[in-house]
């Protein structure tokens, strides 16, 4: 069965890595790229999130992190691009570490608040360290590929949502997985379960925070150039959460499924609102809180198991786990 | 070495009257978290429709903003009812993720509502009042909207503690913060009183922006840095705690402004997370009172 699984998602990544073959436009490529990566950052987010219950607003930290990472190392120091990129990458790890020290002491909502501060201070420390990070007038960011540079993002942010996606599922299936349920469901009971629910939480922030930094690399480089209130943003880090939770917290189709409804609502709804596109995104929330507390993966699977046995089916899509 | 003394102390009566509205805000998201506990991140877009309010009064129909801000007040303690009885009700019993979802958006849904209908420009009252400075020796400059923002607020601070702690309505909104389901038992209107307080806070935070109109550039983005002040303000004066919040608001608005003298505006706001954070890590139970609401 997981194997079975296994291929129809390999499939599903082979397919989307063609797509390119049939649409060539760079714009509607750069569309289906924001879907992927915020989709991958979703999940990334999931992680503490979703699964371990943490609510996180500020994942732009680890985003900004990863994006002036590529930029300043490369920039600054005049580091090859890839050690660049592994740097930004490594020093989000150590951020993660950091904030998760300080973060992972408070439950609840002074959590979701300590981490809006963290990414609140890098945000206002980047527009004042001008020697590092260029402060309001920007860094250039190194293009991570020549060539037709459309494509390659894309394929790009494929890989970045695969890699997340796999990572993902690897850990629900493992004892790891478990444990992070345990501290949503009641810390107290994980913690006398002999879980080191603290030590549990870290890592799931350190491996979401070094995704989230890869992601964020990957889309400053797109832009190839980058300011504080763009990458650090609490847009960023609320786009990020809200794509998850939409889709549903805590389960591994619900980033995906979100990330595609609110990427393609906004960008549909882009000429109607004009700025004011996150009008949508509030209206999208509202609507699933209300109505879907468990996101929409979440609950289309809660009806489905619930479904009547005998007698006719619901109409409701039901989404088909890979 | 007589004039940075005198900086020094301009500056801490600064921060005295601009910590007086930051006060205010606190104490407004301070009832909401003690009697609800929902942490309201929709604040500072309510600040800002009071804002916007106090504005269109002044513009459409000649209202001085330091009258026009009861209006504001007013209508913004109806939109709270409202939004508590329509929308914040019915996910009550949920966990406080789904709260802080929902009113992250309410929040972009006003903002970007704002703006869709008033546009994204920078907007300014111009009052005789705004150029009145009143000079206290040779050293001493008050600027006249700002006294004025202060004493109102300082009335109002004062009759929302006393609201509080001597009414009997003040009576059943502590017994909820102490425990809903007691206070249920000993026929409290639960859902009545929070709707109230959910007006109530939501009210003060309309004082706020009507005075805040006449001193601050008004655009649909103003309130967002309003709701981070007041997370910092709550945190810091014990979250719930209504008079924590006010020496906290007060607090805030002289940090800020001794660190703009020091080192420079753009480090204010770096501060007032610096010590966020070390309040939260260091005594979560925050500086100031300990009485809930």
């Amino acid at each position: 069965m997981t194997r079975h699984r296994a291929l129809i998602a390999a499939g599903v990544v082979a397919a989307c890595l063609m797509v390119p073959l049939v649409i060539h436009k760079d714009y509607q490529l750069s569309i289906l790229f924001r879907i992927f990566l915020f989709a991958g950052l979703g999940l990334a987010w999931n992680l503490v999130g979703g699964y371990a219950g943490q609510l996180s607003l500020g994942h732009a930290a680890f985003f900004g992190i990863g994006a002036y990472g590529l930029s300043a190392f490369h920039d600054r120091l005049h580091l090859p691009v890839g050690l660049a990129l592994v740097l930004g990458v490594l020093t989000a790890v150590g951020a993660a570490v950091l904030i998760g020290r300080v973060a992972f002491r408070l439950r609840g909502p002074y959590f979701a608040l300590a981490t809006i501060a963290f990414a609140e201070v890098l945000r206002l420390s980047a527009k004042n360290l001008q020697s590092i990070t260029g402060g309001d007038v920007g860094i250039e960011v190194p293009g991570l590929f020549g060539g037709d540079p459309g494509r390659w993002f894309y394929w790009a942010s494929v890989g970045f949502a695969a890699l997340a996606f796999a990572i993902t599922a690897l850990i629900t299936r493992a004892r790891f997985g478990y444990s992070l349920l345990a501290i949503r469901e009641d810390e107290d009971t994980a913690l006398a379960c002999g879980i080191d629910t603290t030590r549990t939480k870290l890592y799931a922030l350190v491996i979401s925070a070094a995704l989230t930094a890869l992601g964020g690399a990957l889309w400053a480089s797109l832009y190839l150039y980058i300011v504080p209130d763009q990458v650090l943003a609490i847009d960023i880090s609320n786009e990020i959460a809200i794509v998850a939770m939409l889709g549903g917290a805590g389960t591994l189709l619900g980033p995906i499924v979100g990330a595609v409804l609110l990427e393609t609502a906004s960008e549909l709804f882009k000429n109607v609102f004009k700025e004011a596109h996150l009008v949508i995104y509030g209206v999208l929330i509202v609507i699933v809180v209300l109505f879907m507390p468990e996101g929409i993966v979440g609950t289309v699977t809660e009806r489905w198991r619930h479904r009547p046995k005998h007698g006719t089916k619901p109409g409701t899509k039901h989404e088909t786990k890979p | 070495m007589e004039a940075p003394l005198w900086s020094a102390v301009q500056a801490v009566l600064n921060g005295l009257l601009t910590g007086s509205l930051y006060a205010l805000i606190g104490m407004g998201m301070a009832l909401i978290f003690g009697v609800m506990r929902i942490v309201n991140f929709a604040h500072g877009a309510f600040l800002m429709l009071a804002m916007y309010a106090t504005y269109e009064l002044f513009d459409r129909l000649h209202i001085n903003p330091y009258l026009g801000f009861l209006a504001a007040a007013a209508l913004l303690f109806v939109i709270g009812f409202a939004s508590y009885e329509l929308l914040l009700r019915r996910i009550a019993e949920r966990s406080d993720f789904m709260q802080i979802l929902l009113t992250l958006g309410l929040s972009l849904i006003i903002t970007d509502g704002v703006q869709l209908i008033f546009g994204a420009d920078y907007r300014q009252v111009n009052i005789p009042l705004l150029d009145k400075n009143y000079h206290f020796g040779s050293h001493i400059t008050l600027n006249a909207p700002w006294l004025l923002s202060f004493a109102i607020t300082l009335v109002l601070a004062v009759g929302m503690f006393l609201f509080v702690m001597k009414t009997r309505f003040g009576r059943a909104l502590r017994a909820i913060a102490q425990n809903r389901y007691a206070a249920a038992l000993i026929g409290i209107d639960v859902q009545r009183t929070q709707a109230i307080a959910f007006g109530l806070g939501l009210a003060a935070v309309g004082v706020a922006g009507g005075l805040l109109l006449p001193v601050f550039y008004l655009y649909p983005g103003v309130g967002d840095q309003f709701t981070l002040k007041a997370f910092v303000i709550v945190v810091l004066g014990g979250m719930g705690s209504i008079e924590g919040a006010a020496i906290a608001g007060i607090v805030l608005g002289v940090v800020e402004s001794l660190t703009s003298l020091y080192w420079g505006n753009e480090w204010a706001l770096v501060v007032d997370f610096a010590i966020f954070l070390l309040v939260l890590s260091l005594r979560p139970s925050g500086l100031f009172g300990s009485q809930r609401v």
